[in-house]
């Protein structure tokens, strides 16, 4: 049954731009206009107010939670041109790190898979793509993209550790080696992947589709199947399904999940990659299903009553949402 | 300055149009668009819907299209292409050219159709004639005026059915159809060429031209020799004209500059500044035209063409009309309802529309002009820097708190006053004369400042660098200039207050979002702040295991959305701040009005800077503010929204407004293909593998996922006892080979994979692994049965060969059936026996050297007996991980090490491992059996005392050893080590 199960007044004197819940769904953290990001312990339907936070200079626009094995961690990133990474300790929320490096707005941040420890990639207005890893001893290690997407780069999202193309040829016997792979997408209209090679961070592929600036990418989890799904969304309305069966990852096709008619601004993956979800300036979520003969179907539609739930908070009482295979 | 939205309603883009001319008919129902091939049909009560086209053969391009005016004829529109003029019907969704109008010689610059005769089209051409022609008779113009000169525009007059108007270069000549012979009036215009000409909407004498020479000019042609008012712009303009309602103007630039992309509103009665700019189109505007009011509706409508390719849309609300009428002063003063000011414009619009036969006269403006004319085409002379600066003046920006801005453009000079805590500064910044061009100001602190000298040279070299970075690039510097100056004298002040607060303390926390923003703007306006996307302020994203969380814009904000209305794509479009929208323009303006007009009320306006809200709920504002808001804002929201405005207005003042809207979290793990009770009830009892597939049967069928419930029963029968494979791989072929057995499974698996179900694919594999303990090298020490018995000590054949103990611990080697602790027993010692091996590149792994074909076909059948298709063991760990990272957030920690048991745990990569050591004789390190300082051999053997030159083992833990064979033989009867030592090397090497 779809329902919902928390309504959380942020208490945010400006918009919201983020929402995010930590790894077991038991924290929140939002981030606003209003330059703050607030922490909310929502267990059991409840809403406290965890933590404030205050730091940020300008808007908040991004929020992610780190995996809990590195502790409560969270990271941030600003129209002030900042990146930072609370951390609670003994119950108090601090500043972690501060990182400075960028020339504008910081439009995206997004933790690696816990298997490559702690490390953070930054997406700003200035082009450049950031890779902080933590390296022990409050140090931080630095790796600049620099101009990765000319006129700025909107979003980035990494690959699951397990990227199950390149395993499955692996000589047996041997512990896969896992390569850091992430995508990004930016204001020229271009999707990218990117790919450590002996430390150093390569264009890998530069996926073409869109005709207007990409807002957000969403490397879909893995659950070991031998396919790499990436979503984008852009101004143009456009959501693309990106996928790849090649074990060597050089081959992606694309395939159009539908054409809205405002800018698509989000796209989320299910824990289990199979439901998409989608979101942008029409204020509209709308859920996406792949079926099995692999077409892509719109699944929050009216005629399934449970699923109407997500409709109740638009404001025009006839849900209008998308019709499936449109 | 945020109020300067994009205000279209509605956006289309028409990417293969290319055209060059658009015209809205006199119903307003269509737009048609001239490319060189087609020309495009669109319906504006729909326009993103396709549009119809009309196909055209004709190298020339559309110079001139226009609907005819009449509702009679309103289906009729011409348009001319070089020489000619064709005229095209369109109904019912068809349309096709009629008529073709020949006459001229050379290509035609301009047509109009009559207001009065509906069969009459006037054209204008450089061939100096211009036609007047009957639409009945197409053969030749009915009437020919020789105008000696060529003539760029030709227009009729609103009023009066036999003027008309046409412009030769500068001139321009009124024309009675009456007198055809020669031109009624001459006016000496301007001096450079006029692009545009337009008629007064209710007078007969007015009209208005603009021109090259940077200007739009009033006139009444019975006072030929003096324009009524100048409008000065600093770059030439391409088409001035009335608007419907009363005393407004709009404005676009020459397309072939390309420099600004937005139209100008202006009233006409105050030429200081505009009142509105629409801003949206990414290129220049190449035609823009009024759709006729709607029944009912007191907006008007401005549909635009750009060169960007898009057709606009924008709403011109009465509030916006009315800024043309009323005076600003007026307007911010008196604080009435909404409800009232809806009506208003309407009578003072009519009342002001019955006297506008020469309103214009009364509000000329002659110093004013006069001085602006003189400087135009020189910004570097005394009067173009004071025009420049006054229009940065009038733009800028500096509701700080505490700051105070005295601003003389005609001295090129200004005061910046502020005082922070018990700090007074006074600061003159004077400008250059060839400022913004590479010239900076200078900045000078002037008494009573009252901060010390250090700081002075501190914050002097800031706005140095801050100014010169900017004139550089030819931007004004004041404001960033200004906030650099708040910002540094907050940051310090702050300090001094309360050397306390830490870093994220925001020095006051009572109104934090007036401290902190300066500091941001100043730099925002580098050129890559220009980029930064509109944020997003609704999203949706899953969470935890089965969560959708998603936040949206307050209802009070959520904008029922026309189809077409897009959201902007970078928060530039917020303000048109950075990007100097209207620098190209010359505004003559006060800076008080200016500033009163585009920040709103003075609370916000510094938060207004950048905030997104803005975008979204500018109607809610107080009213007195909101209406100035609205201007620019109302246009999009529908009717609904009004009514909203109108109920919730009374309580504004007292009433937060309510920006942030609610955190959803929506519980969606139905639509999931993982359920959090099946990893619950799960259980994998490796012992009763029946007893395990049918309790999971169950506990599917409980959920409801009766087609996993059959898939257990599945399970259960293929784990049948009688199914278990027979050692021996010549007895029988194993069930895995039959169709119900491995292939069976495979398509099982490729079916949940293909949804996503990782728990069913994740506890298949577990239990097909636990039915069938595969012999290789990763499964789980203590799964092996004793299969010594079964494997031939083949390893005997390769006497170099030993498992090394220290590389891949106690279930290491592939085919070794027994453990290294029980070595003794082992019929086989040698490979199982503890001892290092000195030559290390002897190790391999065991199944590359098989030769004997028996070893191999039981290795296959190994491999044939199990269900589970070995090949793709590591994809089975892998769902059994992910299956195991969806346990672990679900808080079913003990479930998930249950299934990892059965995932096999691939030994680290071997990098090889070489023993080293200590030279008996020079006690060098050494590798391998010769030392490389004395080439002695290294190493000699405890028992014979010979130096070991081939295969040789010793003990890890005292370093004892010797020839291979010498302790084989010591330790079948000897447990201590032989040098005498007393370690017991059996023991300890093991680990």
């Amino acid at each position: 049954m779809v329902s919902v199960i928390n309504t959380v007044d942020t208490s945010h004197e400006d918009m919201i731009h983020d929402a995010q819940m930590d790894y077991y769904g038991t924290r929140l953290a939002t981030c606003s206009s209003d330059r703050t990001v607030k922490i909310f312990d929502v267990r059991n339907g409840g809403q406290i107010l965890v933590a404030d936070l205050r730091g940020h200079e300008g808007p908040v626009w991004q929020v992610a939670w780190a995996h809990p094995m590195f502790g409560n961690i969270l990271a941030s990133c600003s129209y002030d041109r900042k990146v930072i990474i609370w951390k609670e300790e003994n119950g108090s929320w601090d500043k972690m790190y501060e990182y400075t490096g960028h020339e504008s707005s910081v439009n995206s941040v997004c933790w690696g898979p816990y298997e490559f420890g702690l490390i953070l990639a930054c997406g700003s207005s200035d082009g450049a793509i950031s890779l902080l890893t933590f390296t022990g001893d409050q140090q931080w290690d630095v790796k600049k993209i620099s101009n990765a997407h000319t006129i700025g780069c909107n979003a980035v999202s990494w690959a699951p550790a397990i990227v199950p193309g390149s395993l499955i040829d692996q000589p047996s016997g041997q512990k896969p080696n896992y390569v850091k792979r992430f995508v990004s997408g930016g204001c020229d209209n271009l999707v990218k992947l990117w790919k450590e090679e002996d430390g150093q961070w390569k264009e890998d592929q530069k996926l073409e589709a869109h005709s207007d600036w990409v807002r957000d990418v969403g490397w879909a989890p893995s659950i070991g199947l031998p396919t790499s799904t990436i979503a984008s969304c852009s101004q143009d309305g456009r959501v693309f399904i990106w996928t790849c069966d090649d074990p060597a990852g050089n081959t992606w096709t694309a395939k159009l999940l539908h054409k809205f008619n405002d800018v698509v601004w989000h796209v989320s993956w299910s824990i289990t990659g199979n439901i998409l979800a989608v979101s942008g300036g029409d204020n509209k979520v709308t859920l996406w299903k792949e079926s099995m003969d692999g077409q892509w179907a719109c699944i929050s539609d009216v005629r399934d009553e449970r699923i109407n739930m997500l409709d109740i908070w638009t404001e025009n009482k006839t849900p209008t949402m998308m019709k499936p295979g449109l | 300055m945020a109020a300067r939205w994009s205000s279209e309603n509605v956006v289309v883009e028409f990417r293969d149009a290319q055209a060059t001319a658009m015209s809205v008919d006199c119903l307003g129902s269509h737009a048609v668009l001239s490319g060189r091939r087609f020309l495009y049909l669109v319906n504006l009560e729909s326009p993103s819907e396709p549009s119809r086209k009309i196909g055209r053969q004709s190298k020339w391009d559309v110079g001139t299209v226009q609907w005819n005016p009449h509702r009679s004829e309103a289906h009729v529109f011409a348009a001319s292409s070089n020489q000619r003029v064709d005229l095209y019907s369109w109904r019912d969704g068809c349309g096709e050219a009629h008529t073709s109008l020949q006459g001229h010689t050379r290509v035609i610059s301009d047509l109009d159709w009559s207001w009065f005769e509906p069969e009459f089209l006037v054209t204008s051409s450089v061939d100096t004639y211009i036609y007047i022609w009957d639409t009945r008779d197409t053969r030749k113009p009915t009437l020919a005026l020789s105008a000696v000169a060529g003539a760029s525009q030709v227009k009729w007059n609103k009023k009066n059915q036999n003027l008309l108007a046409s412009s030769h270069d500068g001139d321009v000549r009124i024309w009675d159809k009456r007198k055809p012979n020669t031109a009624a009036e001459y006016v000496a215009a301007h001096l450079s060429k006029i692009h545009g000409l337009d008629w007064h909407p209710d007078s007969e004498f007015i009209f208005a031209t603009s021109s090259q020479d940077n200007s739009v000019r009033f006139w009444d042609y019975r006072q030929p020799r003096k324009y009524l008012n100048i409008l000065s712009c600093q770059v030439p303009v391409w088409k001035a004209r009335y608007t419907p309602f009363s005393n407004g103007l709009v404005t676009v630039m020459v397309p072939q500059l390309r420099r600004e992309n937005s139209l100008l509103l202006w009233s006409t009665l105050d030429l200081n500044s505009p009142v509105h700019a629409f801003v949206g189109h990414d290129d220049v505007v190449l035609e823009f035209q009024w759709r006729p009011q709607k029944e009912g509706s007191k907006d008007y409508q401005l549909v635009t063409w750009s060169r960007d390719q898009t057709l606009r849309i924008w709403r011109v609300d009465p509030q916006l009309q009315k800024l043309c009428v009323s005076d600003v002063q007026e307007d911010l003063m008196d604080g009435m309802s909404l409800t009232t000011e809806s009506e208003k414009p309407l009578s003072s619009q009519e009342s002001e529309g019955q006297q506008s036969g020469g309103p214009a006269s009364e509000s000329l403006q002659d110093q004013d002009s006069s001085l602006s004319a003189g400087g135009l085409q020189d910004s570097a002379a005394g009067s173009g820097l004071a025009q420049t600066l006054q229009q940065e003046f009038s733009l800028v920006n500096l509701q700080i708190r505490n700051v105070n801005v005295e601003m003389d453009a005609l001295n090129h000079s200004c005061v910046v006053s502020a005082h922070f805590g018990s700090h007074q500064v006074h600061l003159v910044v004077k400008f250059p004369a060839q400022y913004p061009n590479n010239a900076a100001p200078t900045f000078q602190f002037v008494s009573p400042t009252t901060i010390p000298s250090a700081m002075k040279t501190k914050i002097q070299k800031i706005l140095r660098d801050t100014s010169l970075q900017k004139v550089k690039r030819n931007q004004n510097c004041l404001e960033p200039c200004v906030r650099q100056l708040v910002s540094c004298l907050e940051s310090d002040m702050t300090q001094e207050d309360s050397p306390a607060s830490g870093p994220f303390v925001l020095s006051n926390p009572v109104t934090p979002s007036l401290q902190a923003f300066p500091r941001v703007t100043n730099t925002y306006g580098s050129y890559q702040d220009a980029n930064i996307p509109f944020p997003r302020t609704s999203g949706a994203r899953f969470c935890g295991t089965g969560c959708l969380v998603y936040f949206t814009r307050p209802t009070t904000m959520h904008r029922s959305v026309p189809p077409t209305e897009p959201t902007p794509r970078s928060l530039s479009a917020l303000s048109a701040y950075h990007s100097g929208v209207l620098t190209p323009m010359k505004m003559r303006s006060e800076s008080q009005s200016t500033l009163r007009l585009y920040s709103g009320s003075p609370t916000r306006s510094d938060k207004d800077t950048v905030s997104i809200s803005s975008f979204y709920y500018k109607e809610r504002l107080p009213i007195s503010a909101s209406r100035r808001w609205s201007v620019q804002t109302l246009h999009d929201w529908p009717k609904s929204r009004r009514f909203k405005t109108k109920r919730e207005g009374t309580d504004y003042g007292n009433r937060p407004i309510k920006l942030a809207g609610k955190v959803i979290i929506q519980e969606i793990s139905c639509l999931l293909p993982v359920h959090k009770t099946l990893g619950e009830n799960y259980i994998l009892n490796m012992n009763d593998i029946q007893e395990t597939c049918q309790k999971n049967a169950a506990a599917a069928l409980a959920v409801g996922r009766r087609d996993v419930a059959k898939v257990w029963a599945l399970a259960s029968a293929a784990t049948n006892q009688d199914l278990s494979p027979d050692s021996d791989p010549d007895m029988e072929t194993p069930w895995a080979r039959h169709p119900f057995g491995r292939h069976l499974l495979e398509t099982l698996l490729d079916h949940y994979s293909q949804i996503s179900d990782v728990q069913t694919l994740a506890m298949l594999c577990s239990v097909f692994k636990a039915q069938a303990p595969p012999p290789d090298s990763y499964t789980l020490f203590g799964h092996h049965t004793s299969r010594s018995s079964v494997f031939p000590p083949h390893h005997a054949r390769y006497p170099s060969y030993t498992s090394s103990s220290v590389t891949s611990g106690s279930c290491s080697s592939t085919s070794d059936s027994i453990t290294t602790t029980t070595w003794n027993s082992g019929r086989d010692s040698e490979h199982a026996n503890p001892w290092g091996e000195s030559s290390p590149d002897d190790y391999r792994y065991v199944n590359q050297g098989y030769t004997d074909p028996r070893e191999r076909e039981r290795e296959q059948h190994e491999m044939n007996k199990r269900l589970l298709d070995p090949a793709n063991t590591l994809q089975f760990d892998d769902f059994k991980k992910c299956y195991g990272e969806i346990l672990y957030r679900w808080g079913l920690r003990d479930k998930r090490a249950e299934v990892l048991k059965f995932a096999s745990c691939p030994p680290e990569p071997h990098k090889g491992i070489e023993f080293g050591v200590y030279c008996c004789h020079c006690r060098s390190q050494a590798r391998g059996t010769q030392c490389a300082v004395c080439k002695r051999l290294t190493f000699q053997c405890a028992i014979c005392h010979v130096a070991v030159r081939g295969s040789s083992n010793f003990c890890l833990s005292c370093g004892h050893g010797g020839h291979t064979s010498h302790m084989m033989d010591w330790f079948r009867r000897q447990d201590e080590c032989p040098a005498g030592c007393g370690c017991h090397c059996l023991l300890q090497s093991t680990f």
